[in-house]
């Protein structure tokens, strides 16, 4: 797949660069960090025009994330009919609400493998759309010119570079996992020391 | 006490999350040893035009004939004439296409090929003119070696 689509973009440059991204953004398991540095070292060589393709991969990017905004912003109403506006969805809501900005702009460039599931939480907690669209796109400039940037000032070692970033990618959302494996953990013993500690008192 | 439901689902995400972060962490290393092995570009390159490429290690299946003679300065007639390929029609296509359309039956023949065209080119000091002869073409069905 890699293959092919390295093909395609030294072939047809920027717009296929853009179809691929914005293909990835909906979801399709394409190996868009791989492709961005890529496309940096085609930049280099003379192949791409840096600013023309970044600013495309730009806009081609943001369109699919806000596609992808936009199909949780319409399945809200189902989402809210399943789970009745419960407590623990008002408060998952609110969560999102409070650290959803962090969510968008982290799950962007590092956490990249988690940023399809949200954009549709944040389509379907209701978190506004203008703040999500600042925070993609300030995201994704990340993404593309600095992972871009990576692939032009390493030049023929871009392939190493993009192993060692997907790799890290990896390894973040491995910590990631773990991180919130234990503080599930340390919440649930302290909720249960709490129930222990008024048991006497009643 | 925890519920056991919950006790498997927070035991399932630390084991899970060891098991990925360990995973990917190795193959960052691994990565990172390999690119201090041949250690950036020096800085003076880094913001000037890209020179032409000369290690031809880095030719890979899914380039096509016209970017590898752009990216190593080579001549995209000779490496199609050494290939006995016509640029008509081929130019978009990969190394790797090339390879399963003209030479089925010798997998890798086109990628060490063009590597070789390239090492010819290389071969020839500067200020000499360029490399007289260009490997004989191909057949399309290479000879059956008994």
């Amino acid at each position: 797949m890699s293959d092919f689509l390295l093909t395609q973009i030294i072939n047809y440059g920027a717009p296929i660069l853009g179809i691929i991204v914005f293909i990835g953004a909906l979801g399709a398991p394409f190996p868009g960090t791989f492709i961005v540095i890529a496309a940096g070292a085609f930049a280099k060589q003379g192949l791409l025009t840096w600013y023309t393709t970044g600013l495309v991969a730009l806009i081609c990017v943001v369109l699919g994330d806000s596609l992808s905004y936009g199909m949780g912003f319409y399945a809200r109403g189902p989402v809210l009919r399943r789970f009745q506006m419960s407590e623990r969805w008002i408060q998952a809501e609110a969560t999102f609400k409070r650290w959803g900005g962090m969510a968008v702009v982290w799950t962007r460039f590092l956490l990249t493998g988690i940023a399809v599931p949200v954009n549709l939480i944040a389509g379907t907690s209701g978190f506004g759309f203008r703040r999500f669209f600042v925070y993609d796109l300030f995201g994704e400039a990340v993404w593309i010119f600095g992972y871009g940037g990576l692939g032009y000032l390493f030049g023929s070692q871009w392939e190493t570079i993009s192993e060692i970033l997907s790799n890290i990618s990896g390894l973040a959302l491995g910590l990631f996992i773990l991180a919130t494996g234990i503080w599930l953990g340390i919440r649930r013993l302290k909720t249960v020391e709490a129930r222990k500690a008024k048991v006497p008192e009643a | 006490m925890v519920p056991p439901r919950q006790r498997t689902l927070i035991l399932g995400l630390i084991l899970l999350g060891f098991m990925i972060a360990g995973f990917f962490g190795l193959r960052a290393l691994h990565a990172f040893r390999e690119f201090r092995r041949h250690g950036p570009p020096p800085l003076e390159v880094v913001f000037t035009e890209q020179a032409p490429e000369t290690d031809v290690e880095l030719i890979r299946d899914w380039m096509t004939i016209p970017y590898i003679s752009k990216t190593y300065r080579v001549p995209a007639r000779a490496l199609f004439e050494a290939l006995g390929i016509s640029p008509r029609g081929n130019e978009d296509k990969s190394l790797a296409q090339l390879n399963e359309e003209f030479f089925p039956q010798s997998p890798q023949i086109v990628i060490e090929l063009v590597k070789a065209v390239i090492r010819a080119e290389r071969a020839v000091p500067t200020g000499l003119p360029p490399f007289p002869t260009v490997p004989p073409p191909l057949t399309a069905v290479p000879p059956v070696v008994p």
